[in-house]
């Protein structure tokens, strides 16, 4: 833990709304993500992500972790954001995530930093659901439409 | 992308013989040879309604039908021979799954892929025997089904029971079962029955990265998920009697354990930094595909190397996790019969890959030559005489294991001459995937599924009932059309069918 949990107010533990869905792809899954901004959309891929694993209702936020990702371009951020994500699973803090606050989200840089508000996996306790292997950047694509107030995301994951 | 209307696609595939298609040069651009693919025809039809489907209007990039994605790889440079699809071909990342593609190594512009290789470096099967009989087992079928699951690590975030270090992960990573054998986990002939003896000699632990070691530590020997599984099966039916007899398989309803399984997020962590860094190199180089998911390294370039090295770690952690499973059942199944693995007979008959990239030496023109060869979703199938197989194997051909989908039914098949020659040896893996895992987690209920294994008789240990119904037969195409198709080509023969009795899944 990289921060006292004592120093978050209330509404952190708010959690939002779903905003992602599970599209066909034979044998992977397609994330498909959106929101009000291209920032809520990217949390909320992060979020799909984690539901594919386990059921999100069983999982409690007691830990919080700062994940940073950085790229060359959008696509590549998005997908090391969500790599970064799976390495918060994989390894120490073995984290599975109730919720996703992106509180850098540079889209001139591409840089993300992100809180991540959660709690470490425990078989038992949280129902076993798919594993994922890995991201990808096959039929990834980022709607960042201001003027039609469409963000959007894609991103097909190796189950 | 696709851009003809079907009709005219249509006019670059011609078939050959029942059993196989040719792809002319053209049907995608740049390709430097053909590409082939094996079908039945069951199978042929679902190839070409995929293209069909794909030539529709209004259809978006990014989803490839297998046969485009087989003229894509034959558009690489450096590669020799024919871009073959095996018959459970179906649509993947770059590269179809059940994709072989052979690459000249004396050709400065060859190329090695990752994608060729696949996320699950090294996924594979092992095969054990043992002497016991359907009948010795059934009594016990369930506790046993129970024991397996208690002993291996199955499923999401499920983590190795086998102690092991950061130093421990460095010794295995460079020697591989040799690491297993000095450790106590398997016996010393399980190594001969290992293709390259369960170690790759190139392995190099220090091209790896710190964050595939990190994922990778946890979780060495366990099981994974998705259509990873341990499988207690009977021999079903015998086409092979003197082959099999090699492999101590002699009579209808012996007992196997059937293990499938790769590198876990190791291997998915090494494939994933190689493509970053190969997509730079491939700036650098001018090496253009048809395809951004074909993304390559010239074979000899740094980048090339050092992702053969990390493979070939990459690897040798895969037999050092299909090994310590061995390690669990053989101790599962003492613990039962209250009897020593050893006199349970309980050997490896063989372990194959069929995600991995090997340098192999084939006739190609007439010539031998040196060829890096990329099986994703593929097997190696060795024929007699071979000098890289066993002793025991030399008269009869590598053993190729096929795993079917749950509550189907697997395979033991043998390599052969004409395999050699039309595929560089090589096979089908699997039954490959017919419908989505989306689309099944809809159409199928998972109590159903349960059900209905439960009325064949297959006990079923699962950590995920969602997965049951992505799993289920239906969602996959059928591993018998698969492997007759093998058969019936002549690219390998059937030996032994297996029957599951006792599924054990993540």
């Amino acid at each position: 833990m990289d921060e006292e949990l004592g120093g978050i107010s209330e509404e952190y533990y708010d959690i939002p709304p779903v905003k992602y869905e599970y599209l066909d792809h034979t044998a992977d899954v397609q994330l498909h993500a959106w929101g009000d901004s291209l920032k809520e959309a990217f949390e909320q891929c992060g979020m799909a992500m984690f539901g594919y694993m386990t059921e999100l209702e069983y999982v409690q936020i007691k830990d919080v972790h700062t994940i940073e990702a950085s790229a060359d371009d959008l696509m590549g951020l998005l997908y090391h954001f969500l790599d970064e994500l799976l390495f918060l699973f994989s390894y120490e803090p073995f984290l599975i995530c109730k919720k996703l606050v992106i509180t850098e989200f540079n889209t001139q840089e591409f840089k993300i930093v992100c809180r991540c508000y959660g709690e470490e996996f425990v078989i038992g306790k949280h129902p076993q659901g798919t594993e994922v292997k890995a991201i990808t950047y096959s039929a990834m694509q980022i709607i960042d439409d201001p003027k039609d107030n469409k963000y959007e995301v894609f991103v097909i994951i190796d189950i | 992308m696709v851009v003809r209307q079907y009709n005219e696609e249509i006019k670059y595939l011609e078939k050959i013989n029942p059993y196989c298609w040719r792809i002319k040069k053209g049907f995608q651009p740049n390709m430097n040879v053909e590409g082939v693919f094996y079908v039945n025809s069951t199978l042929e039809k679902l190839m070409l309604e995929e293209l069909r489907n794909c030539c529709r209007p209004g259809m978006s990039g990014g989803f490839l039908p297998g046969v485009k994605q087989i003229a894509n790889v034959a558009a690489l440079p450096g590669i020799v021979g024919r871009s073959v699809g095996l018959p459970d071909v179906h649509s993947g990342y770059g590269f179809a799954i059940g994709n072989m593609a052979a690459f000249d190594m004396d050709d400065p512009k060859s190329i090695v892929s990752p994608g060729g290789v696949g996320f699950d470096i090294n996924c594979g099967v092992r095969l054990l025997r043992t002497n016991l009989h359907e009948k010795d087992v059934l009594p016990i079928k369930e506790q046993l089904a129970q024991s397996l699951f208690d002993h291996i690590p199955v499923g999401v975030g499920s983590k190795g029971i086998i102690p092991m270090n950061a130093r421990d992960l460095e010794e295995a990573l460079e020697m591989g079962m040799d690491w297993s054998l000095r450790e106590g986990y398997v016996w010393a002939e399980d190594k001969e029955h290992c293709e390259e003896y369960g170690r790759m000699l190139n392995a190099d632990p220090s091209k790896v990265s710190l964050r595939a070691k990190k994922r990778g530590l946890p979780q060495l020997g366990t099981l994974g998920a998705g259509n990873h599984y341990a499988e207690i099966q009977v021999v079903d039916e015998i086409f092979d009697k003197y082959a099999a007899g090699k492999m101590g398989i002699e009579s209808i309803g012996q007992v196997c354990v059937m293990i499938h399984s790769g590198s876990r997020g190791f291997g998915h962590q090494v494939a994933t930094d190689a493509l970053v860094q190969m997509e730079k190199a491939m700036k650098r180089d001018n090496i253009e595909t048809n395809d951004r998911q074909l993304a390559c390294a010239r074979i000899k370039s740094v980048e090339g190397q050092d992702y053969l090295k990390a493979m070939s770690a990459a690897a040798n952690f895969a037999w050092v996790n299909r090994s310590s499973m061995t390690f669990l059942t053989r101790q599962a199944f003492a613990k039962q019969f209250k009897m020593a693995p050893d006199d349970l007979d309980m050997h490896v008959i063989y372990d194959v890959s069929h995600n991995i990239a090997k340098v192999e030496e084939h006739v190609v023109d007439g010539k031998l030559k040196t060829l890096l060869v990329h099986r994703k979703g593929s097997t190696r199938a060795f024929p007699p005489n071979h000098p890289l197989i066993p002793v025991d194997y030399q008269l009869t051909g590598q053993p190729v294991l096929i795993g079917g989908t749950m509550g189907t039914c697997s395979y033991v098949l043998t390599g052969t001459h004409q395999g050699m020659t039309e595929t560089f040896g090589s096979t089908c893996h699997g039954a490959g995937r017919a419908l989505s895992r989306a689309k099944s987690r809809r159409n199928i209920d998972y109590k159903e599924v349960l059900n209905k294994l439960e009325t064949m008789g297959i006990s079923i240990r699962v950590a995920s009932p969602k997965l049951v119904m992505e799993e289920a037969p239906e969602s996959y195409k059928n591993v018998t059309d698969v492997v007759d198709t093998c058969h019936a080509a002549g690219i390998s023969k059937k030996t032994v069918k297996l029957r599951p009795i006792a599924v054990i899944k993540g």
